[in-house]
C-alpha cells in the first residue's frame, strides 16, 4: 500500500533526511511528508552552516563531536554530493572584557567535557586568520570545529535517501497523528492517510502543533534569524567565526562567497506574517557587524539575504527521544537554531531507536518530558 | 511534482549538455538536468543544490531558461513552476553601504 | 521614519503618469528610479510614437519623457535618481539606497512600476562577448552614443527587434539579416518595411544555430526550423557579423512585489512571473499597486495610462479624491487604453494568424514573411490610389490603433474615421497640396507622396527620410524596392527639413514614371557601388 510504510517522517529538514537516509539504509521502508513545496526549507536552508562544538551546551556536545568524528568525514563520499566540509577550527571572538568573560565560561565548560578548546589572545587570533581587525582582543579557539554547506548536505541526504527508495512526499502538511488501539499508527494529512509502525516528528517549529494533536507539548518559540551572502571573493580562509554575543556567524564558502548570519536583537519578537520574510533592519545591522571584525569585506557586496525561523526550546537543547506514553512516536525538534552540525548524528541515533538498537550515545538528557517548573527552594 | 518518486525516466546525455546556462555560477544545461534526476524537483532546490541564479545578475538571465529546462526534464508546462523567491537587495550592494543607514531623513 | 502618502518605484512612463496623477489629486508624491535620467525606457525610444493625440502619437518617446517629467515637476512630485530600491518590507516600507546610504521610507501607498528586464535564449556560443539583448543595443547607441557593433543579426522580429534594427542603421551599423523562429514577423508591418526597404533581408522560421568565434562573436549561422522548432539539416546560412542582438521578448521585474508578500501568477501572456491584480492595478497587499509593465508586457503608450489609473487609484485609497469623481476620470482612461487595444495587435490576437484585414482584404502575406507588401499586393490597400497629380500613398496595411495622419493634412486628404484602428483611405475629392504633413506625420514612415507624370516621362516620389547625412538636391543614385532591390537610378529633387517635420526629411527624387508605384527609398551612388 503506497500510504503505508516501516517509518513515517514528518518534516523534509536535514534531521528528517539524514533520519531516512539510516533508517533506510537499516532496510526499512520510510516516508517523508515534507509540508512545504521544497525539501530542506525550514532552518536546514537559512543557517550559517557551522559544524562546530564549541559554544555548545554539555548536554548536545555529545552529539556534535561525534558527528565530527565518526560522519562528518567522510559523508560528501557517502553522500555523492559536495558538503563542502572543512575542519579547519571555529574562531569565536571577542572584542571587549566581558566578551572575553562569556568565552572564558563556554570554553572552561568545554573542556570540562573533554574537547580540545582554549582561550587565545588577539596576536595569535590574527596569527590564524589575518583579516581579523586589531579590535578583536581575544577568542575562544576550537581546532577541531568547522564548517559545511548546508544546502547541498541536506539535498545530498535527500538525494542518497530517495535513490535508495525512500519516498518523499512534498505539500504534505501534516494535520493530525492519531493513535489507534493505544500505538499511534496514523498520520493524517490535508489530504491523506497515512499509516506506519513508527513515526519520527521533525517538523522544525511546526512540531509543536502536531505533537499537540497526541497529547504532546514541548516547549518552544519562534525566533527569526536572517542571513546573508556576499559575491565571490578572493580565497581568504577557512576558520568558521562567531562572535562572544552571536552577533554574528559565517564562513567562506568554496564557492567564494561569505555566509553569514546574524540578528538584530529583536528575533523572538518579529512579526509573523507566516513567511520568512527579511526585516529593513537586520542585514545593515549584520553587515555593520561583520565589518568592525573584517574591514577587508567592507566592499564585498551583499547578493542575497533570507531568513529563517528558528525552533527555539525552552532550555535551547533540542528533544531527541522516544515518547512511551504515545508508543510509536520519537521526537526531533527544539533544535534551537544549531541543529545543522549535529544532523548526521541525529539521523543515526534516530534510526538506532527505530530499531531498538542501544544509540552511539545516551540521550537521556534530551528527553521529552525534562522540562520542569523552576526550583523556589535553589 | 508532490511525489518524488515519480518517474521521469532516466538521465539521458544530450550534445548541448555542456552549455552554460547561469553565466554567473557557470552552471551547464547538463548539470541542471542531472539534478532533476537527482530529486531536485523545484527552482527552488535547484537554486540552493546549484546555485543558479545566485550570482551577480540574482537570477535575471537565467531564471526563466532554468525554468524551461527543468520543466522539460519534468516533462510539465514551465507555469507549473514556481520561480525561486525574491530577497532584498534587489540589486548587489556593498556591505558598508548597507550597513550605512541614514541617521536622519535625507 | 519619513513618510509619504505615496512612493512609486520608477520613474518610466507609468510610474510618472502615476506620480503626476497622484500628485494633481493631492498626494505628497515621492519617485524613486535607480537610473541616473528619469524616463525609464522613453529615454532611449528615438522613433515616433503610434496612438492618438491623447496617446501622445507621433512624438518621439524621449520627449514624451521630458514632457513627462515638467509634468511631474509642475505637480509637486519628488523625482529622486539614481536612487536603488533595494527591498519592500512589510508595512509598505522600502529601503533605497543613495549614494553611499541606505535609507528607509515608509509608503501610506505604494506604486511599483518597474518595468521589465530581456529575455536571453541560448545557443552554442550565446555566452561569447557580442551576443548582446536589443535593450544594450538601444541603450549604447542612443543613450551613450556608442555603435554596438559593425555588422549586426537581430534575432527576433517583434516591435523592439524591429525598431531597434532601424535604430542600428540609423547608427551606421550594418544589420546583415532579421530572424526569427516564428512562421510570421511579430511586430508592425510598417517597423518591418521600412527596415525592409533599406535592403536588410528577413529570415522566419529561422533560428540561430550557433554563434562563432572563440574570443567574441565573429560570425552566425542560423537555419530553418519546422513547424516543431527543430532546424531542417541543409538549410544553415552563415553570416560574417560582430554582434548578435537578441530581441526575444521581455519578463516583468516583479522581484519586489514578490518580496512584499504580493499574490503572484505565471501568466505567460503576461510575460511572465506578474502580481495578480484588479483593475485599478491594486495588488493582493491593500494599497501596493502596480502599473506598466511589471504587471504585463506591453507598450509606453499603455504604461502611461495604466499608471494615471493606478495613480487615481491610489489618491482615492488614500481619501484624496470621491469616489464618483474618480469613476468618471477613470472611465475616460479605461477608454483610452481599450482604444491601444484593439487591432490585429491586441492582447487577445496575440499568436493568431489573422487573414483579413477589419475592411476584408487580405492580409498582405509576404509582409508577414519578408517584411514589405509585394508589388502585387499593395494596390489592394485605400491607401494606395493613382492619381493625376501629387497625392498621398499610404502603404498602412494593418490594422494598428494609430491615426496622426488623419489629422495631419490641412486638407483632409486623409481619412480614417472613428475607429482608430481602420486603415487610412484616400478621399478623394480633397486636393493633396504636396506638403508633406503627413510623410512626416506617420510614425509609421509608410506615407508618401507620389506624382506620377513631372514632365518628360519622370515621375516624383517623396519618402521620410532619417538617416544622416541628408542626401542633397542632386545627388545620384539607386531607388530601392519595398523590398531593398534596386529598381532604377533616380536622382534627389529636394530634400524637405521642417520644425513641424521633428527631425524626419522629406526626401523627393526624380524616377522613371512606371517606378513611381515601386520606388519606396533611395540609396546614393558612393564611388566604387555597382
Amino acid at each position: 500500500m503506497k500510504n503505508h510504510a516501516d517509518v513515517i517522517i514528518i518534516g523534509g529538514g536535514i534531521i528528517g533526511c539524514a533520519a531516512a537516509y539510516y533508517i533506510r539504509k537499516k532496510g526499512y521502508s520510510v516516508i517523508v511528508l515534507e509540508g512545504s513545496p521544497h525539501i530542506g526549507n525550514g532552518g536546514s536552508s537559512r543557517n550559517g552552516g557551522g559544524v562546530r562544538q564549541s559554544g555548545r551546551d554539555p548536554r548536545e556536545l555529545p552529539l556534535a563531536m561525534y558527528a565530527i568524528k565518526h560522519l562528518w568525514p567522510a559523508l560528501s563520499d557517502e553522500l555523492e554530493v559536495d558538503c563542502e566540509y572543512h575542519q579547519d577550527g571555529n574562531l569565536r571572538l571577542g572584542k571587549t572584557q566581558k566578551h572575553l568573560e562569556i568565552l572564558e565560561g563556554l570554553t572552561k565548560r568545554a573542556a570540562a567535557c573533554g574537547l580540545d578548546v582554549k582561550m587565545i589572545d588577539g596576536d595569535e587570533v590574527r596569527r590564524i586568520n589575518p583579516y581579523l581587525s586589531e579590535e578583536v582582543i581575544g577568542a575562544s579557539w576550537c581546532p577541531t570545529d568547522g564548517h559545511a554547506n548546508p544546502l547541498t548536505t541536506t539535498l545530498g541526504y535527500y538525494k542518497m535517501a530517495r535513490r535508495l527508495g525512500v519516498h518523499f512526499i512534498t505539500e504534505a502538511r501534516v494535520t493530525a497523528l492519531k493513535k489507534i488501539k493505544g500505538k499511534l499508527c496514523q498520520v493524517i494529512t490535508q489530504d491523506d492517510v497515512y499509516e506506519a509502525d513508527t513515526v519520527i516528528l521533525a517538523a522544525g517549529l511546526d512540531s509543536r502543533e502536531i505533537a499537540a494533536t497526541a497529547g504532546i507539548d514541548i516547549p518552544m518559540q519562534p525566533a527569526m534569524l536572517e542571513a546573508l551572502v556576499t559575491e565571490a571573493q578572493p580565497h581568504m580562509f577557512d576558520q568558521m567565526l562567531g562572535t562572544a554575543e552571536a552577533d554574528f556567524y559565517g564562513h567562506q564558502t568554496k564557492h567564494g562567497s561569505f555566509v553569514f548570519g546574524g540578528s538584530s536583537g529583536l528575533e523572538g519578537f518579529t512579526k509573523d506574517n507566516h513567511t520568512p520574510v527579511t526585516s529593513s533592519m537586520t542585514a545593515p545591522c549584520i553587515c555593520r557587524g561583520i565589518i568592525k571584525y573584517f574591514p577587508v569585506l567592507r566592499d564585498a557586496k551583499i547578493v542575497r539575504t533570507w531568513a529563517g525561523w528558528m525552533d527555539l526550546c525552552a532550555d535551547k537543547v533540542p528533544v531527541i527521544s522516544p515518547v512511551e506514553e504515545v508508543p510509536g512516536l520519537i521526537l526531533a525538534c527544539g533544535f534551537s537554531g544549531h541543529g545543522f552540525g549535529i544532523s548526521p548524528a541525529v539521523g543515526l541515533i534516530l534510526s538506532q531507536m527505530v530499531s531498538g538498537e542501544e544509540t552511539a550515545l545516551d540521550m537521556t538528557a534530551l528527553r521529552y518530558d525534562r522540562f520542569k517548573a523552576k526550583d523556589l527552594k535553589a | 511534482m508532490n511525489d518524488r518518486s515519480r518517474d521521469i525516466g532516466p538521465f539521458v546525455p544530450a550534445p548541448d549538455d555542456d552549455m552554460i546556462i547561469c553565466r554567473c555560477e557557470e552552471i551547464t544545461k547538463g548539470e541542471i538536468r542531472q539534478a532533476v534526476h537527482d530529486g531536485m524537483f523545484t527552482l527552488t532546490e535547484i537554486r540552493r543544490y546549484l546555485r543558479t541564479g545566485m550570482g551577480l545578475c540574482q537570477g535575471q538571465t537565467c531564471s526563466k531558461l532554468v525554468k524551461s529546462i527543468v520543466a522539460k526534464e519534468l516533462k510539465v508546462s514551465p507555469a507549473c513552476l514556481e520561480p525561486a523567491t525574491s530577497r532584498a537587495p534587489m540589486r548587489p550592494t556593498e556591505m558598508y553601504i548597507l550597513g550605512n543607514e541614514a541617521k536622519e531623513v535625507r | 521614519m519619513k513618510r509619504y502618502d505615496l512612493i512609486v518605484i520608477g520613474a518610466g512612463p507609468a510610474g510618472l503618469s502615476a506620480a503626476i496623477e497622484a500628485a494633481s489629486k493631492g498626494l505628497k508624491v515621492v519617485v524613486f528610479d535607480e537610473n541616473d535620467r528619469p524616463g525609464g525606457q522613453l529615454f532611449k525610444q528615438i522613433h515616433k510614437f503610434f496612438g492618438s493625440k491623447e496617446h501622445k502619437a507621433k512624438i518621439r518617446g524621449f520627449r514624451i519623457g521630458q514632457q513627462l517629467l515638467e509634468e511631474a515637476d509642475k505637480a509637486g512630485v519628488e523625482v529622486v535618481l539614481g536612487a536603488v530600491v533595494e527591498g519592500l518590507y512589510l508595512d509598505k516600507e522600502i529601503t533605497v539606497k543613495i549614494g553611499e546610504t541606505l535609507y528607509h521610507y515608509k509608503g501610506d501607498a505604494i506604486i511599483a512600476a518597474t518595468g521589465a528586464s530581456e529575455n536571453m535564449v541560448t545557443f552554442p556560443g550565446w555566452t561569447l562577448p557580442g551576443v548582446i539583448g536589443a535593450g544594450a543595443a538601444q541603450t549604447m547607441m542612443n543613450l551613450h552614443g556608442v555603435k554596438p557593433g559593425n555588422k549586426v543579426l537581430m534575432l527576433g522580429t517583434g516591435n523592439v527587434g524591429l525598431v531597434v534594427s532601424f535604430q542600428l542603421l540609423q547608427s551606421g551599423c550594418e544589420v546583415a539579416a532579421l530572424v526569427d523562429a516564428a512562421p510570421r514577423i511579430g511586430g508592425y508591418g510598417v517597423h518591418a518595411a521600412k527596415v525592409a526597404r533599406t535592403g536588410v533581408p528577413f529570415f522566419l522560421s529561422h533560428t540561430i544555430v550557433k554563434a562563432e568565434g572563440t574570443n567574441c562573436v565573429t560570425g552566425v549561422t542560423i537555419a530553418q526550423v519546422d513547424d516543431h522548432f527543430q532546424f531542417i539539416p541543409g538549410t544553415e546560412k552563415h553570416f560574417d557579423v560582430d554582434t548578435i542582438c537578441l530581441a526575444v521578448g521581455l519578463s516583468p521585474m516583479s522581484q519586489l512585489l514578490k518580496m512584499a508578500g504580493c499574490q503572484m501568477e505565471d501568466n505567460p501572456a503576461r510575460g511572465g512571473q506578474v502580481p495578480i491584480c484588479d483593475e485599478n492595478g491594486q495588488t493582493s497587499v491593500p494599497g501596493i499597486f502596480v502599473a506598466g509593465d511589471v504587471s504585463g508586457i506591453e507598450e509606453a503608450s499603455s504604461a502611461m495610462i495604466e499608471g494615471r489609473i493606478a495613480g487615481l487609484a491610489a489618491a482615492e485609497y488614500l481619501g484624496y479624491a470621491e469616489k464618483s469623481e474618480v469613476s468618471k476620470e477613470k472611465a475616460v482612461m479605461e477608454g483610452q487604453l481599450e482604444s491601444l487595444r484593439q487591432g490585429m495587435f491586441a492582447p487577445g490576437n496575440k499568436g493568431k494568424k489573422i487573414e483579413q484585414t477589419q475592411e476584408g482584404i487580405p492580409v498582405s502575406e509576404n509582409l508577414l514573411t519578408r517584411g514589405f507588401v509585394a508589388d502585387d499586393e499593395i494596390m489592394r490597400f485605400p491607401g494606395v490610389t493613382k492619381k493625376a497629380g501629387v497625392h498621398p500613398v499610404m502603404e498602412c496595411t494593418q490594422n494598428i490603433p494609430c491615426n496622426p495622419c488623419q489629422d495631419a493634412c490641412p486638407k483632409g486628404c486623409i481619412s480614417i474615421g472613428s475607429h482608430i484602428t481602420a486603415l487610412p483611405a484616400v478621399n478623394e475629392s480633397a486636393q493633396c497640396i504636396g506638403c508633406g504633413m503627413c510623410v512626416a506625420a506617420c510614425s509609421g514612415q509608410a506615407i508618401f507622396l507620389v506624382d506620377e507624370q513631372i514632365g518628360g516621362g519622370f515621375a516624383s516620389v517623396t519618402l521620410p527620410y532619417e538617416f544622416l547625412p541628408l542626401p542633397k538636391a542632386g545627388d545620384k543614385g539607386a531607388a530601392l524596392g519595398r523590398g531593398g532591390q534596386k529598381v532604377c537610378d533616380a536622382q534627389v529633387i529636394s530634400v524637405k527639413t521642417a520644425k513641424a517635420f521633428d527631425k524626419t526629411a522629406l526626401l523627393t527624387i526624380k524616377v522613371p514614371s512606371e517606378m513611381a508605384m515601386q520606388a519606396r527609398f533611395f540609396k546614393k551612388e558612393v564611388a566604387g557601388d555597382e
